[in-house]
């Protein structure tokens, strides 16, 4: 069980998100960024999947009321009983420790992992919050957690090397986006400015969608309004000022605004990240190679599960040009 | 039913089949078949399908199929086009007073009695052509326009679950409380969005949507039903 001290911004418990009532307009939701959720489940021998707190730029301060493991993920300084620990490893808490999770120095959202999960009754088949309707509510100070069982030997001082520690200060990011929806209401030259300048992020952005600041987007005749139809995360769409919006992981189920693109999911956890003010440009990319993408980040992160297990050993390879890790097996 | 199916990838997880860019009973039903196809189908691959007007997305696991696969699995598909009978719901509602403060101002704009706007907002069967917006919201068709009224100048910042609204030629139901700009007629007890309950939804895509006018006394009972003591 740990109990929440102080909650200086939002935290919800997130998890892969929910699936099959699209149909009924309620979202996804789940981990806004998946690759670093993933990574703090594998750290403290969780499935990929299981429910963590998630939080918007400060962490919280929790209390343990019995043993457990956990592990952060996130550029922070962290803390337990006042003693500074690492981010991006397993660690051991014991009855009564208080762990403190400053701000992030980079990035958006971070990750606290439990072993065993957070225990939480599924609300539509996930834990993942979605307030505004209902579906679990953003945490308080106050508020307890219970933690699903794990057998917590074996599971502390798994620690993830920096090289393969997510990179999220860059300020201006490209991401790669499947074009192909709406593009009769685009013109050519609405089409060119979309993936040849770089939008800023704005300050009205949240876990719904991005509101993107630059150069406008220009419609063709047919205008920004479409018939209103399906829309998925990632999906970028385009109202009449020109400004484009990415869809995030709580965003409506269907739109009426013209959608230039989506995003490749393989990118989106690193738009996810980009804070306001920070800049993102789109750079097109066939369906084939989007999902290409999506492969080549499975691959890196089962790599990572083998490697945190101790099934996997890596290797820092450096040549003249670039220094990379590779994994090997037993 | 091939030949006028237009698809397109929605990303690389997910693919849009289209019928045209129409609001239309027929579309919309060739739609609803589709989707009902596709779900019946048993796919392995598939994560969900999501029908609009006249369109729908097919969300699936790009690890086990890719954009072309499921073209060719969706083309290969034996649908039939015949109407998809979603059932008939009734919705009682409590029209005008505090649970509809802008039923005067649609009779007023358009010159009828707010009993004659009553009457003509119940008489339709309306048709959900799909849910969307927000959990549970369904996107009605076949208003009549004598009814039809501009939304608020300004947005009110409490809508109450419940509420049923008009917004230019469209008529709506919030599922939830949130901030909106429909003119507000009346209230239904029912809970269009209930998420123990499975489905969580009252209203399922391909429904069909009668409104019952109802007075205060049923009100407050059926709402003590659906709701309890939830919102003393």
């Amino acid at each position: 069980m740990i109990e929440l001290i102080s909650v200086p911004s939002l935290l919800t418990v997130q998890d892969s998100g929910r699936k099959g009532y699209r149909k009924l307009g309620v979202p996804t939701s789940g981990y806004m960024d998946d690759y670093s959720a993933r990574i703090a489940n594998y750290l403290v021998g969780n499935s990929g999947d299981a429910p963590i707190l998630e939080f918007l730029l400060m962490g919280p301060t929790i209390k343990f009321n019995a043993s457990a493991v956990f592990a952060i993920a996130g550029d922070v300084e962290v803390r337990l009983n006042g003693i500074p620990i690492e981010p991006w490893t397993s660690h051991w808490a014991k009855r009564g420790d208080i762990l403190e999770v400053g701000a992030l120095r980079s990035g958006l959202y971070g990750y606290i992992a439990f072993a065993g999960g957070i225990k939480c009754e599924p609300l539509l088949g996930s834990c993942s919050t979605y307030a505004k309707a209902g579906l679990g509510r953003p945490l308080k100070a106050g508020d307890v957690l219970n933690l699903g069982y794990a057998i917590l030997t074996g599971r502390e001082g798994r620690r993830l090397p920096e090289e393969l520690r997510p990179d999220y200060s860059a300020e201006e990011i490209t991401v790669g986006v499947v074009l192909g929806l709406d593009l009769g209401h685009f013109t050519e030259e609405g089409v060119r400015t979309f993936l040849s300048e770089a939008y800023t992020i704005t300050p009205e952005s949240d876990r719904m969608g991005y509101r993107l600041d630059g150069r406008a987007i220009e419609h063709s005749e047919k205008g920004a309004g479409i018939v209103t139809g399906p829309l998925v995360p990632g999906t970028v769409q385009v109202p009449p000022n020109g400004k484009p919006i990415v869809m995030m992981r709580d965003a409506q189920t269907t739109g009426g605004y013209a959608r230039i693109g989506v995003v490749a999911s393989a990118h989106l956890h690193r738009l996810a990240q980009l804070r306001p003010g920070f800049k993102v440009r789109f750079r097109e990319m066939s369906v084939e190679d989007a999902r290409n993408e999506l492969f080549k980040k499975e691959k890196t992160l089962e790599a990572i599960r083998l490697f945190l297990e101790g099934r996997l050993r890596a290797y820092r390879i450096k040549t003249e040009k670039m220094e990379t890790i590779a994994f090997a097996g037993e | 039913m091939g030949e006028t199916m237009n698809f397109k990838p929605l990303g690389d997880s997910a693919l849009l089949i289209s019928f045209g860019e129409v609001i239309d009973e027929e579309v919309n039903d060739r739609v609803h078949a589709l989707t009902k196809a596709i779900e019946g189908a048993g796919f392995e691959w598939l994560v969900e399908v999501v029908p609009a007007y006249s369109s729908l997305a097919v969300i699936y696991d790009p690890k086990l199929i890719d954009f072309e696969g499921v073209k060719r699995a969706v083309e290969g598909l034996d649908v039939r086009a015949e109407r998809v009978g979603g059932r008939l719901v009734e919705i009682p509602v409590l029209y005008g007073g505090e649970y509809g403060p802008d039923l005067e101002f649609v009779a007023q704009y358009n010159g009828l009695t707010p009993e004659e706007v009553i009457e003509i907002h119940s008489k339709p069967i309306y048709r959900v052509y799909f849910l969307g917006f927000l959990p549970g919201f369904a996107y009605l068709g076949g208003m009549d326009e004598r009814i039809a009224t501009p939304r608020l100048e300004k947005p009110r910042l409490k809508v109450p679950a419940g509420s049923v609204g008009i917004a230019g030629k469209q008529t709506g139901i919030y599922p939830l409380e949130s901030p909106g700009g429909w003119r507000i007629i009346g209230r239904t007890p029912l809970r269009l969005f209930n998420p123990p309950r499975e489905p969580p939804t009252l209203l399922r895509p391909g429904d069909r949507v009668k409104f019952v006018p109802i007075s205060r006394e049923e009100f407050d009972e059926l709402y003590r039903a659906e709701w309890g003591n939830e919102n003393d």
